[in-house]
């Protein structure tokens, strides 16, 4: 022991001040390396993170894994699959006398809902960022404009949108009664409620991604855009050649963001619908999770279907995260 | 960066992190234990309105009988009702009960079944049995053990209606006797006058659930609603009560989807609608308007087909074991027993005492004739949608049910989905 620590001592006094930003040789390199050095800096965080969010996540699937419904304390000693089998077969699981529907209806309604919204943002965030481009009058008022809604809560928008929809009195019965139609039933009519849903949210977020392709767009030289135009392309074809292959990065960054948000759309249905209970055709993972763990309190039920939440998440993070660490960017 | 120009020194770096990290875990285990031995601890939801008026009346009753007992340094832990649940769940979770919380009785009491204690003899005295009338008795009740005190009665299978409206459509209210004669009302309504029939809203499930339950008791009779909320009901009863509702829908607000239950009651306030069903919290909105008097501007009905019957919404304080203040949380629960502390709190509330033989000349006229409409009922059966006669799993299957009803208002598959609610 005393040795090792000898050893240690001396190569940590031995060592020379590399300043060329060589390499120490392997053997005196220990307690030389950079990522030793610095762990004073990102050790405490590592451990935080690691403990309460990474940890937690391992926790919750290991809980998905057990019985635990009700008050006390959950039983590890017996881990099976079945919640998983119920979330997908539906079925009476052992620790409950009534049957459990399966998540497929629900996980549909995500699905919907944050391919439409994500798209969707992004396409008119991008024609927003075109237009704010293009050396407008007012261009930092529009752009303040296009940004102020994804200032305010999900509880405000809903709040709002519920009046925007009303039959009677709401806008956008009015623009349409204007060319003919309705008034029309929106907020619980199922074949508009997922729409109306993603259409609120896409008026709240397209600002957003707009203010990420904006910051990509001015990230572009000019002389692309001068090349392009002494080449003789017309200006959709400069940005469909030229302008958007380089907004691939901001794209994938700006839908990251948004489809998280999707996913957590949660706020805005419950602000919506008074409740936990948006009706069958709004119904997404996030509400029906809540239902199950705090209406019901079935926890490990719950926490099955924030596993398949957390899963679809990494589905669309981990492209990301591969190409950006592809890159080097990481 | 070269070594040798550090700004910072490798043990400064140490020293700052070592107290950032001190303070960070300091913030973690800080709270918990802190209020004294023998405070009560008394959290509910009613924060502000009249139930915060009504549970300071109760506590500010309770404090000048008995100066001695200390409540916790804030009684009033305000939080949604949601979320008190929630609460009052981690708290059980981590062995540590408040003395006691706003609970709906009844099947509620299931969601914490093992944390409540038996109270009888020490709270439930002859006194209290002997004066709670059966329904409330029941409820007061988990599997046959008394574990909590209802503090309060709200009535569901009310028809609250605008007089003049009615006048104008020449509509007796008192000449209605079933379900079917409220829809031929409405009709009657919308020919006559411009007023909107039946003012209600849809945006949320809880006012359809509570207004098929009633139409439910008046089609089923108190044994068909028994039998469903045993779950052994008749799915034609259920399906009827259903279209019953969905008639009713015809005569809805057109935008009964986008408005809280506050503006469907301010419609029948102002003359604009002529019905609205809700619980007797509606009347609360009413006698807070001087210009809108009771008698003379609005007036109330048992809904039609449901004479006899009291359908019940209560809120109660259970006790649970492990209390942390274990003889003065019993002292405050017996006093909420008393007739006195129940007139306290229900002047406020609106509600009324679930004692019969409370003195409540000093309630307003409303509420005496309920209470004389309760005093006086042969049934008190638990409502659905307040968690008195269904556990909180079956209760979120109905709920379901009715927010998939509000979409597509199709009876015969609401009706399959109630009655499988139970399986």
């Amino acid at each position: 022991m005393r040795k090792l620590i000898a050893r240690v001592r001396n190569r940590w006094s031995d060592s020379d001040v590399r300043t060329d930003g060589g390499e120490v040789s392997a053997e005196r390199s220990l307690l030389r390396r950079d990522s030793i050095r610095s762990a004073p800096f990102w050790l405490p965080p590592f451990l935080l993170v690691g403990l309460f969010v990474y940890g937690a996540v391992l926790w919750n699937f290991v809980l998905s894994l057990t019985d635990f419904q009700g008050l006390g304390a959950p039983d590890y000693s017996s881990l099976d699959f079945e919640n998983y089998v119920i979330a997908f077969n539906g079925g009476t699981p052992t620790w409950s006398e009534l049957t459990v529907d399966p998540v497929w209806n629900s996980l549909q309604n995500t699905i919907i809902l944050m391919v439409v919204f994500a798209v969707v943002c992004l396409v008119l965030g991008l024609l927003l960022a075109i237009l704010v481009d293009r050396n407008i009058r007012f261009e930092d008022t529009f752009r303040t404009i296009y940004l102020l809604p994804m200032s305010l809560s999900f509880v405000v928008t809903a709040k709002f949108w519920l009046y925007m929809y009303n039959p009677q009195t709401g806008l956008i019965n009015a623009a349409i009664g204007l060319v003919g139609i309705g008034p029309v039933e929106i907020v619980q009519n199922p074949d508009l409620k997922l729409g109306a849903v993603a259409f609120a949210l896409i008026w709240q977020f397209s600002g957003y991604a707009m203010i990420v392709y904006l910051a990509a767009l001015r990230g572009i030289p000019t002389s692309h855009f001068e090349a392009a135009r002494v080449d003789g392309a017309s200006t959709v074809r400069m940005y469909w050649r030229v302008i958007i292959p380089q907004l691939r990065t901001a794209t994938v960054s700006a839908l990251v963001v948004i489809t998280v948000f999707a996913l957590k759309a949660f706020d805005f249905l419950f602000s919506m619908y008074g409740g936990y209970q948006p009706g069958p055709s709004a119904d997404i993972l996030a509400t029906r999770m809540v239902r199950e763990a705090y209406a019901n309190q079935n926890w490990a039920y719950g926490s099955t279907i924030a596993v398949i939440l957390f899963v679809m998440a990494l589905f669309i993070v981990t492209p990301y995260i591969y190409t950006q660490y592809t890159r080097g960017e990481l | 960066m070269a070594d040798n120009d550090t700004p910072l020194s490798r043990r400064t770096v140490l020293k700052s992190t070592a107290v950032a990290g001190a303070a960070g875990l300091a913030g973690c285990t800080g709270g918990g234990n802190g209020s004294g031995s023998d405070a009560i601890e008394l959290l509910h939801a009613w924060s502000s309105g009249d139930g915060n008026a009504a549970i300071e009346a109760l506590v500010g009753g309770f404090r000048e009988e008995h100066p001695d007992i200390e409540f916790g340094e804030d009684p009033v832990n305000g939080a949604a009702r949601s979320n008190l649940d929630q609460v009052v769940s981690n708290r059980l979770q981590a062995n540590d009960p408040p003395s006691t919380f706003q609970t709906w009785p009844g099947q509620t009491l299931t969601k914490f079944g093992d944390a409540y204690a038996d109270i009888e003899g020490d709270v439930w005295t002859d006194d209290l049995k002997n004066n709670y009338l059966a329904g409330p008795k029941e409820q007061a009740q988990l599997d046959g053990t008394y574990v909590t005190v209802p503090l309060n009665i709200h009535r569901i299978n009310n028809l609250f209606y605008n007089t003049s409206v009615l006048e104008e459509a020449d509509v007796d209210p008192e000449s209605l006797s079933t379900p079917a004669d409220v829809v031929d009302a409405c009709e009657a309504v919308s020919q006559n006058t411009d007023a909107v029939p039946f003012a209600h809203q849809t945006s949320g499930s809880w006012s359809t659930t509570q207004l098929w339950e009633t139409i439910l008791l008046a089609e089923g009779g108190i044994d068909g609603y028994n039998a469903f909320i045993e779950g052994d009901g008749d799915v034609d009863q259920v399906r009827s009560a259903l279209e019953n509702v969905v008639e009713l829908s015809e005569y809805y607000p057109s935008d009964a989807s986008s408005i809280s239950f506050t503006e469907a009651n301010t419609m029948v306030m102002e003359g604009d609608a002529a019905f609205i069903h809700q619980g007797d919290w509606a009347a609360g909105a009413y006698s807070g308007n001087d210009e809108f008097n009771y008698g003379e501007d609005w007036g109330q009905i048992t809904y039609p087909g449901t004479s006899g019957n009291y359908l019940l919404n209560m809120d109660s304080f259970p006790y649970f074991d492990n209390n942390p203040s274990a003889e003065a949380t019993k002292t405050f629960l017996s006093y909420c027993g008393t007739a006195e502390a129940q007139v306290l709190f229900n002047k406020e509330k609106g509600s009324i005492p679930p004692r019969e033989d409370a003195d409540v000349s000093e309630l307003n006229t409303f509420q005496q004739d309920q209470y004389e409409d309760f005093t006086s009922s042969d049934n008190q059966p638990p409502s659905i949608e307040h968690g008195l006669a269904v556990s909180p799993n079956i209760k979120t299957n109905i709920s379901d049910a009715f927010s998939g009803f509000l979409e597509e208002n199709d009876p015969d598959a609401t009706a399959d989905a109630l009655i499988s609610a139970f399986q």
